[in-house]
């Protein structure tokens, strides 16, 4: 597979795929954003 | 006790390593594994959806053993409970963002795979009682009353932990939708080429996930220090005499 045929869209098993992937990293990147932003604003009390 | 800055150096280093092997995880995943047979690209899937469904299952035992540890403290040595019931919060806010991208990345394998987003069978519905019992567990501590709050929700960790192995046996016991186990004495194996993509996804995503639990039990620690300094900074005030 390449970063061609990873992002290529024409069916939906390739795009869960991708959803897959990127959902992930992006929920848990957000999850890390949120603890960190209760990190500075308790820091800041 | 270390110091901070150890702590913090050490912190760094981990996230630095954690980056590295979810990069190698993601480049033997998509790049390098064998394409599989039957599902085609479909099954590239498993490499994100195993690793998580495998540490939803381990991070709810951090959570008891905390839990255990809150209940057996809280009278004997007050700053160790806090301590015990910070780590109860942190692991039981990662079994639920685990747990919930288990799902969520199963439903969106099965929709192609199946042709349905959901089947009540015995795994799918045990895993999703998990994720509502952890759910409901960070509820608790939110809305119960200040002061009951570790007791309430470490009893409830302790009835939520008995789901776990449910969830795990749950394809052995019963006859179910969900593809069977690949490991294991009675796995079904899986290509060896295969074997590299879900070793170096599990082993990020685990350091990932432990990082995690660090960073959010620091958190909870800041938070109780925190209410703690309010605390006496409140009886101070109340006990100065008035000019």
């Amino acid at each position: 597979m390449t970063w061609q045929t990873f992002f290529d869209f024409s069916s939906m098993a390739h795009r869960h795929l991708v959803f897959v992937y990127g959902g992930v990293i992006a929920v848990q990147l957000a999850y890390v954003g949120w603890v960190a932003r209760n990190w500075s604003r308790i820091g800041r009390q | 006790m270390a110091r901070p800055s150890t702590v913090r150096n050490f912190a760094w280093l981990w996230l630095a390593a954690t980056i590295a092997v979810l990069i190698v995880g993601f480049r033997q995943a998509i790049f390098l594994a064998p394409m599989e047979a039957t599902m085609g690209n479909l099954q590239r899937i498993f490499y994100y959806h195993l690793p998580h469904a495998i540490l939803g299952l381990i991070f709810p035992y951090i959570n008891l053993a905390a839990s255990l540890g809150y209940l057996y403290w809280r009278r004997r040595d007050p700053l160790k409970a806090l301590s015990a019931d910070a780590l109860a919060v942190a692991s039981a806010e990662i079994t639920v963002l685990y747990v919930g991208i288990t799902l969520a990345s199963g439903m969106l394998w099965g929709k192609p795979a199946w042709g349905i987003w959901w089947a009540w069978d015995a795994r799918l519905t045990t895993e999703l009682i998990l994720w509502l019992l952890y759910v409901s567990y960070l509820m608790l501590r939110r809305f119960s009353p200040a002061g009951q709050t570790g007791v309430l929700s470490a009893v409830l960790a302790v009835f939520a932990a008995v789901d776990v192995p449910i969830v795990y046996m749950s394809i052995h016991w019963w006859r179910t939708q969900h593809p069977a186990p690949v490991f294991g004495s009675d796995g079904g194996g899986i290509d060896p080429g295969m074997v590299p993509a879900v070793l170096w996804n599990l082993a990020g995503w685990a350091m990932w996930g432990l990082l995690l639990i660090g960073f959010r039990f620091a958190l909870e620690r800041r938070r109780q220090l925190a209410e703690q300094e309010a605390a006496l900074l409140a009886l101070e005030a109340s006990l100065e005499t008035p000019q």
